[in-house]
Formats: structure tokens, sequence, C-alpha cells
């Protein structure tokens, strides 16, 4: 597969996001015409915001819009606090984004347990319950007072349409849409589809309360009017998932025929949409005792020739160690989603983290290359799925898929994927000829390290699959001189993965002094930094890997030529690739670590206050 | 023409089996060949999983695929096999701390989805790889040299086990009676469904002088000289309990109407999904907005 | 105590046998006692045992030269005529038990066991002459039944040259196996 790597929409630069930056503290015009909106809800579970949010984005995605949504939970299973973030855009969204332009608060104190999801600023419009009373010092306490800050009934107008209080969130929706321009249109057939068949009268009631709703916003206009424009008229219908969807999808369209698994938050949906649809493709999902008989069961239905994966997250990715390396050993190919979450152990179960990188690499005893690749957002999850099974199949090793929670449960409306732009890569098999020919050897040391692979059900080409070291035909060995022939014959096959230009996106002067390095979810925040820094009239450069190991040397080296300062920034309290890229490269002074502990990402404008400091420091 | 039939020697690999002389595994790999050349299915079509540990050794013993995985894994590893490839006579194998020690979680899952797997245990009361630790169907009272002031704790009794777990095909069997073992072999592997063999195969290097093959040919008794049904699971039961007093021989307990095994009802589902399904490259379009 | 295990398998029908199936039968027995040396002999040399190994090396010879013995007779009486009996039919007739052999073990304990295995033959036989009416089925084994006793002396003469037991022959003190 030689894909081209997602473009990045330099020509209209979402540069509001500059403006709402209190660092920053340019004014804004009277008049908005937005390309870029970002709208945070938080309520009581009870009250249905996420369910609203989701409304949201499919209305908008219907619409063309492109569109991004990240909730948040309490630790109750059901009806704790709940709250959700929806990003729209004329453009390909980036990242879910700062600080918020609107902010509805169905209650205080749910509110505030989200300080760090739901960031305001100096440009935020504050929407509140009336009942609720005027925001208590708390706001004060944070240092930033919105702009606007406007209560509504929304209890009352709610009881007053609708005749009970089941459509809170419909009354909500139609104030966001009368306020900010967004289609209604779209919000109706949402509410068709959600609604229609849920009991008598209920479509109804939310219809007349959404009309309340934008029926009061046209009645109560805002001090500063904003209007979302509207998408290209080249936008065309988009697809709404999320990460997971797409690696699901990814590892169907890659004909993935089996998927031993054990549930684990964040990564358990895949197994959920597998289990529904891997049957029509003649394949079969397995819900196992435990993750080490999700990835047993799937290393030996690669053994038995078919491909096959599993998915899990930290505590899962810890047990399943042992068996990686025998893939490893075996030679099988195998893919292994890890969607990482906080650790160690439990850690944070739902907050995104990037702190299982070294893992990935290392983990097990033993000699081990495994190949490690990280998608940087929903849309590539399903480019970067494709490659993985490509890299095992082909390289007959098991890879590692490192998404994150963020990219794994964000929900995106992105555009469509032309899926005629991948070819598949099938292991090498030998034919009934070749075997009849010469006795088979299934660990033949062949030049490129990489030799036949056989299956049960194929004559002439019975072996011996084993943990334990073997000679070339599969029988045990415990000879040193052997087992450093099969280690180099291991690391050998992976070398031409280092040499693949399109498992990295690089943008910018290739000679510019300034430059970013990010992966994973981070990726996406680098990505509208780097579009701000060099608005801003910074010589600046942009790497993003999706090949995260092996490392390879020559691109990082590449890029460090002509690089002063840099930041290779990273959720994670170690900075785990700056360490990985330490053991490989010669990583120079200029190049910093950026990192922190998970559940508190990066925004784009901290990224580019952070390395135009850089420029007063010796390189 | 026809191929002449398939005699044991042709499931025998080049591999010289490692095992101290006089081991029962020995005993047991040649009842096995039998049971294959008896089925007749060739070796190319036999898949034989096993973990870790002497009697897990014994794939590369045969012309057979074979895959010696890891320590007490070999039950998962081999469902997606057979899931993988429902064609093939898949058959697993392994020690009896591989199976109901760091692999006793996955037997009963394995049970309970009833592929058509057969499942070998070489039952020695031991940890004969490791050099003679204490095993969990060890005997109370055992010493060995993580007991060395003799064990605490009772042994786990796998004839149950596998009896409660629901087996539909439970037998237990020794190298010391060898035509009654292949025998049994060969019935677990026509079994059409997971079907378990506790073979007492006994360790010479570290194992009791009592439960070497010599004391069980003077020990064992035949099921069916005691006029056991192997159709009454409840009678089966019974006998099960018996483990480590008694050395029962032959099926405990045989599923008279055997069930549809896991993999038939995954063919259905295929079959019926298949109307279904999207063309591959379509898969995305679950996702379109309209 | 219980029964003895049978030693046939349950398929060979003993009674009816003719005179090619009873020498074919025969044939197989020499050839698995002859392959069943050869894997302790095998057993044996990985386990650095080489006196008892050698010895059953030798036996290996010895079956081999029974069994082209038996092959002569039936190829002059029968031709090639098509063999319709299997190995599978036949359990450790001749062939010394698996659990026969030990690492360390003495020449005398080799020999031991090679007697062990003729005596077992010889029962065999007795046994299975107790149902054959075939008149010239019962002369094969009749002569077999013998066979096995003269190799009983012979291995009893054997061991007489050898010197007398050692007070420690059955002491193993060797290294145990390599931990893994
Ligand atoms: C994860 C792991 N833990 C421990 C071991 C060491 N080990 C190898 S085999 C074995 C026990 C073998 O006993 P059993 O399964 O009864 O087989 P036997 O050798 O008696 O046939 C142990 C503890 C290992 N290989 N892997
Ligand atoms: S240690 Fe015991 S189980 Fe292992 S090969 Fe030797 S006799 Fe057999
Ligand atoms: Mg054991």
């Amino acid at each position: 597969m030689r894909a081209c790597s997602g473009h990045l929409p330099e020509t209209k630069l979402l540069v509001r996001r500059l403006i709402c930056v209190p660092v920053h503290p340019l004014h804004r015009a009277s008049v908005r015409m937005l390309d870029d909106l970002i709208l945070g809800m938080a309520g009581a579970g009870g009250d249905g915001v996420v369910s609203a949010g989701e409304s949201l984005l499919n209305a908008a995605s219907s619409e063309g819009y492109h569109a991004l949504m990240t909730k948040s939970f309490g630790s109750q299973i059901r009806g704790g606090e709940s709250s959700c973030r929806v990003r729209l855009s004329t453009k390909k969204v980036l990242n879910p984004g700062g600080a918020l332009d609107v902010m509805v608060a169905l209650n205080w104190e749910d509110f505030f347990k989200f300080g760090a999801e739901l960031p305001l600023s100096v440009n935020t419009v504050l929407i509140y319950e009336e009942k609720a009373g005027p925001p208590p010092d708390t706001l004060k306490a944070r240092g930033v007072i919105p702009k606007e800050m406007v209560s509504v009934p929304i209890n009352e107008l709610t009881k007053k349409s609708a005749g009970s209080d089941k459509a809170k969130t419909s009354v909500v929706l139609g104030l966001l849409s009368g306020w900010f321009g967004i289609p209604s249109a779209g919000i109706e057939r949402g509410l068709q589809k959600k609604f229609g068949s849920k009991g008598e009268g209920l479509l109804e009631a939310n219809q007349k309360a959404l009309a309340t709703g934008i029926e009061y916003a046209k009645g109560h206009p805002l001090a500063a009017p904003h209007e979302l424009a509207r998408p290209e008229a080249s936008a065309g219908s988009k697809l709404l998932c999320d990460g997971n969807d797409m690696c699901a999808a990814g590892a169907l369209f890659a004909g993935v025929k089996f998927f031993g698994g054990y549930p684990i938050t964040p990564s358990t949906e895949v197994m959920q949409t597998l289990s529904k649809e891997i049957w029509k493709y003649g394949g079969a999902v397995l819900q196992c005792e435990d993750e080490i008989a999700g990835i047993g069961s799937a290393v030996g239905a690669s053994f038995a020739g078919r491909k096959s994966m599993t998915a899990t997250s930290g505590p899962g990715m810890d047990l399943k160690t042992e068996i990686l390396g025998l893939a490893t050993i075996a030679e099988l190919p195998l893919v292994i989603l890890n969607v990482q979450r906080g650790g160690p152990s439990t850690g944070l179960p739902t907050k995104a983290e990037q702190s299982d990188l070294l893992q990935a690499a290392f983990s097990g005893h033993g000699d081990v290359l495994r190949p490690v690749l990280a998608p940087t957002d929903v849309e590539d999850t399903f480019r970067i799925t494709v490659e993985a099974f490509n890299v095992a199949e082909e390289f007959q090793t098991p890879v590692i898929i490192l998404s994150d929670q963020e990219i794994a449960q964000r929900k995106e409306a992105v555009d469509q994927i032309d899926t005629s732009r991948f070819s598949l890569v099938e292991r090498k098999v030998p034919t009934e000829a070749e075997l009849a020919e010469k006795p088979y050897a299934r660990f033949a040391l062949t030049e490129s390290g990489i030799s036949p692979i056989s299956h049960p059900g194929l004559k002439g080409g019975t072996y011996l699959a084993a943990g334990i070291e073997h000679n070339e035909k599969g029988d045990p060995t415990s000879g040193g001189v052997m087992h450093a022939k099969m280690n180099d014959k291991r690391f050998r096959k992976l070398e031409p993965l280092k040499k693949r230009a399109d498992l990295f996106e690089q943008h910018g002067n290739p000679q510019a002094p300034l430059g970013l390095i990010a992966w994973g979810s981070t990726a996406g925040v680098a990505r509208e930094a780097f579009l701000l820094a060099k608005k801003q009239g910074h010589d600046v450069k942009l790497l993003v890997p999706y090949l995260l190991n092996p490392v390879a040397e020559a691109v990082y080296q590449g890029f460090f030529e002509s690089l002063k300062h840099g930041l290779l920034v990273e959720l994670s309290h170690q900075g785990q690739l700056y360490r990985l890229l330490r053991m490989y490269t010669d990583v120079p002074k200029g190049l910093r670590s950026l990192c922190r502990s998970g559940a508190n990402p990066f925004q784009p404008t901290e990224l580019v206050t952070r390395l135009i400091e850089l420029r007063g420091l010796p390189s | 023409m026809t191929a002449p039939p398939l005699q044991a020697k042709d499931y025998k690999s080049e591999l010289k089996p490692i095992w101290c002389p006089g081991c029962g595994d020995f005993g047991v790999l040649q009842g096995l060949y039998r049971a294959l050349a008896s089925i007749g299915r060739p070796p190319h079509e036999v898949a034989f999983i096993s973990g870790i540990g002497c009697s897990s050794r014994i794939p590369g013993y045969t012309t057979a695929y074979g895959f010696n995985t890891v320590h007490g894994r070999s039950l998962p590893i081999a469902q997606g096999v057979k899931l993988s490839n429902p064609e093939l006579l898949v058959v697993v194998a392994g020690g009896d701390g591989d199976g109901f020690s760091i692999g006793g979680g996955h037997v009963p899952h394995a049970v309970r989805r009833n592929m058509d797997l057969t499942y070998l245990v070489m039952d020695n009361q031991v940890y004969g790889l490791t050099k003679g630790q204490l095993s969990p169907t060890s005997p109370k009272g055992l010493e060995t040299v993580t007991s060395p002031l003799g064990s605490l704790e009772d042994p786990i009794n796998p004839l149950l086990y596998m009896l409660a777990y629901g087996c539909g095909f439970v037998a237990q069997a020794t190298p010391a009676d060898m035509p009654g073992m292949a025998a049994l072999i060969e019935d677990a592997i026509r079994y059409p469904g997971f079907s378990f063999v506790n073979i007492q195969s006994p360790c010479v290097t570290f194992g009791e002088e009592d439960q070497q093959l010599k004391a069980h040919k003077t020990k064992l008794k035949p099921l069916e000289s005691l006029g056991h049904d192997p159709t009454d699971q409840l009678a089966a039961m019974d006998l099960a309990r018996a483990y480590g007093t008694e050395l029962y021989t032959g099926v405990f307990y045989k599923n008279p109407k055997p069930p549809p095994t896991y993999e038939a009802l995954v063919k259905l589902r295929q079959a019926e999904q298949a109307k279904k399904a999207r063309p591959r490259d379509r898969v995305l379009d679950a996702y379109l907005q309209k | 105590m219980t029964k003895q295990p049978v030693q046939q398998a349950p398929s060979v029908n003993f009674e009816a046998m003719t005179l090619k199936d009873a020498i074919d039968l025969a044939v197989l027995i020499e050839e698995e006692a002859r392959d069943r040396y050869e894997e302790l002999a095998a057993q044996l040399i990985l386990h650095r045992t080489p006196a008892a190994a050698n010895f059953f090396t030798k036996m290996v010879r010895i079956e081999e030269l029974h069994r082209s013995q038996l092959l002569e007779q039936r190829r002059k009486q029968f031709g090639d005529q098509p063999v319709t009996v299997r190995r599978e039919m036949i359990f450790d007739v001749e062939a010394p038990d698996y659990d026969e052999a030990r690492m360390n073990m003495t020449q005398r304990q080799a020999l031991e066991v090679a007697l062990r295995s003729e005596q077992k033959a010889h029962k065999f036989f007795v046994s299975v002459l107790a149902n054959v009416q075939n008149p010239e089925v019962r002369r094969l084994f009749e002569e077999l039944c013998d066979e096995e006793l003269e190799h009983q002396q012979l291995v009893k003469a054997e061991m007489a040259k050898l010197p007398p037991p050692g007070p420690h022959d059955h002491v193993d003190v060797g290294d145990g196996p390599a931990p893994q």
C-alpha cells in the first residue's frame, strides 16, 4: 500500500483559535462568520447531553460539515455527571481544540467537575440554566470570565413546549441552532431517527421543544452574534464514526478472518463491531476467557493461515506479552490493537495517554524487534489498520497498532475514504509444486529474512512451529550459532520497513530551524500548532511518524539536520518516543521533550508558545 | 488408484524424542501413532498443539503440523486453529501442570465451547521438565523439591472437573495397556465434540514408584470390566471420585447425543450472514451520513 | 488384584487364521521388536548409556535376522501375494515395553530386558496356541514358541558370561535432567 498521508488545510487557516487565547488577546470584530465552532455541554447523566452532542454531530455531518466529538463521564456507571465537546468546521478538524466558544451548563455542580475538559476563555459564550442561579464564585476563582453569560429558563421552556422535562436537550439544540446558525433540518432528521419509534408523542414533544429553542434564540439575540459558515458546496456526504469503528472497518477491508479478545475499555468497540460483521466475510470472533486466550486464539488462527487480530488496552497488553514473543519467534503474522489509556495498572481507564510505546516496542524477554504503528486521528486509523495487516503478512510478525482513548472514542465526521488507494498484502505461501520439489524448510535463512510460510492442510508443508528456538527446518535447537542466525533473520527482515517514506508525514520547509515532532492523538494538535506558527511567520517544520518501531534512523536524522530548536510532544510523563529516539539516533540538544501525563491534552497555542520560547535557548 | 492405507510409522517424525528412557510419554506417542493411523487422516491435515513440558514436546515427534506453544495456553491456541480451519483434525496435548495449573483457567471454557478437539493430558502428578516440583495432581503429602516436608494441599481431580464442566467425552488411559490406550485415543478423536483423555503417563525420573507402568499393570481396572455404562453421567462422576486411589481405565462418559459443535454453529452463522455482506471495499458505507 | 490387560488386539482372529497371515503376523512381530530395540538403543545413545545401547543394537540385528528368515519362508510359500494383516493389529508382543529402558542401565539390566521380552513373547504364543485349529498355523506357532525358549537360553548364557551383578547396579548416580 502506498497511500499519501493526510493533507493539511493550509489555505484557509483556522486563525480564530488564536484569537481566543489569553496570551494573544487580539480583539474579535463584532460580527462573526465562523468556519470553526467548539461547543461544550455538561449536565447530569439523566439529562442526555452526550446524546444531544451526538445529534448535533449527526446533523452537522449530514449537512457536510467536518465535525468531531469527545465525551467524558463521571465515575458512576450511570447517572453521574456527563459532558461532551463538539467541534464543527468547514475544514478538516485536526483535534478537539482548546477553549470553548460556547458552553451549555445545565447545572453548575456537574459543569465544574469537568475542569480540564471544558476550558473557558474570555471569548466563550456561557449559556446556563436559569434555575441554577448566577455563576458561583468558583468560576471567578478560575481566572477567566467569559465575555457573555446568558441564562435561559431551559426547564421551563421544555415543560411549556413539550409538556414534560424529557425534551430538555432538544430545547438546547434549538438554542444552539438559533444562535449559531447550525442548520436545523439535520437536527430535525436526527430527532426523527432517535424518537420516531420511541413511544407515542415523544417525537412531537421534542420537535416542539426544538422549535421553542430556536424561537427563544431569535427573540433574545446575543450581544455578539455568530454564524457558522456553510460547508463547501463540494463537501459531499461524510463518514461519521470513531477510531474503533475505523479500526474494525480497516480490519474487515484487509480481510481479517479471526478476532480473539477480551473486553476492556477503551478498545471493546472493535470487538463489538467485528462480532456483528465478521461472519459476513467468512470469519469468526471468539470472546475469550481472558486476554491471554484472546491473543492465543488469534495466534492459532494465524498458524492456520488466516489473517487474525486481537484488541485490548494496557492491562490486557500486559497479559499478552508472553504470546507476543511466541508470535515473534514462530514468525506468525498478527495484528494487536492497543488503545492506550492512562497507566500503570487500572490507571485512568477512560482517558488518553501515550505511555505504552516502550511496552509496545520492548515488552517481553529476549531480543525482539516488533513493528509498532500509530494512527493520529479517526480517519487514518483505517489506513494504519490496513497497513498493520500488510506489514504483519509481508514480514510474518506481530504488529502493534498504538491507538489511544481519544482517537478510539472520539466521533468524527470525515471525508469518505477511497479504498481503491490501498492494496492488500498476503503472506508468502509456498505452492504445492514448490513443496513437492524439495523438503520444506519453514525458517529457511533467505537473504531477505522472509521465508515462505505454509499452514495446516497444505500437503508437503508440515512443520513444527514452536516457542523454542529452531533450525531452518523448524526442529528445536539450543545451539548458539543457530540462535544467532535466527535472531539476525528476525531483525533483518524488518529493515525495509524503515525505508517506507509513506509511514511518515512531513510538512514545512525542510531546512527550517524550528521543528515539531508528534505522534498519535497529539499529532493532531501539533498539526494545528504548525499551521498557527507558520501563519505567525515562523520558519517551522513538522514530522509525524506513523511507524514508531523499528526506529527509522535516517528519517529522523534527516529531520534533525537543519534543526536548531524543536519539540517532541507527547502525552506521557516520561516522553517515551523521545527516549526511544535517544536510543537509536543522535538527538540534537535543541530538540526537547515536551511531555506530561495523560488526561490533559496539549493545546495548539500552547505548543506554539513553547516552541517560540525555545529560540532564546542555546541549541 | 487409491493410496495405500496409512500406517503408524507414517506419523513418526525423524526427530528423536529427548525424553528420559522409560518415560511413559514414549508409550503415549506410540499409541497416538496407532490411533492416527487407524483414523487415517494424512499428517498434513492434522494439527497437533501443545503447551510446555516434557509431554508437550510430543507434536515434534509426529509428521503432522505441530505447534509447541507456551506453557498452559495450548487450548486457546487450538481453538483459533480449529475455528480458522474446521476441516483439520486438531489434537491438543500437554502435562498435568500445563493443563490444570497454569492453563487451568482455559479448560472449562474450551469444554463449554465444545469444538471438535481432542485433549490428551499426560498426567504424571509432577512437573517433569522443571525437575520434579509439586503439580496440581500430586497427592497430598507428596515430598518434592518444592514440598520437601510434604505438600499441604489436596490434588485436583481432572476427571471430575471435566465431567462437571460438561465435557461430552471423558476417559482415562495408561500406556500400561497400549491397545486399550490407543483405542481410547482413537475413540476420543472420533467423538464429534470436545473430548478428554487423562493419560496416566509415569515420570520415571521424578515420579513415585507406585505410579510406574509396572504398578499400573497390576492396578488398572478397565471400566468395561466393571460393567460401567458410559452414557451414565452420574455413575461416571461417582467412579471419577476415585481418582488418585483407583486406576480406572476406559470411557467414563460419552454423550450419546453429541450436540452440534461450535464450529458447526459458526458455519451456519457465516452462511446466513454472508448474504448481508457489503463488498469489502465498501465496508465504510456503514458509517455514511446521508 | 484385577486381571491382566489383554495383550493382543481384538481384531486378530487366531482361530480362523491362514498360514499366510500367520507368517505375515510373525514377520510383523519381529519387525516390531526390531524397531523397539532400535528406539531404545537410540534413547540410550542420546542418554549416554553405551553398554546397554550396544546390546540393544545387537538385538536389532538379531530381530532383523529372524524377520528376514521368516520373510524368506513366506516368499517361498506365498510369493508376492498381498499382505492383509497390519502392524496395528499387534502390540508389544516381543518388543520390550518402553518403560524397560533406563538411563545408566547396565549391560546386565539390558539383558534382563531382553529376557523378559522373550518370556513375554513365549507367553503370547502359548496363549494363542490355545485357540489355533489350523495344523499348519499350529506348527508355525509351536516353532516360534520353541524359538522363544531357545532365545531365552541364549540370553541367559550371555548373562552368565558377564561379571556378577555389582551391589550398586540399581543406584542412579547420574546428573538429573537438564532444567528447561
Ligand atoms: C510461563 C512459564 N512459567 C513456567 C515455566 C516453566 N515450566 C516449564 S514446563 C513446567 C511444568 C511442566 O509440568 P507438566 O505440565 O506437568 O509437564 P511434564 O513436564 O510433567 O510433562 C514449568 C513450570 C514456563 N515454561 N513458562
Ligand atoms: S522428566 Fe519425567 S516426564 Fe520428563 S521426560 Fe523424564 S521421565 Fe518423562
Ligand atoms: Mg507433569
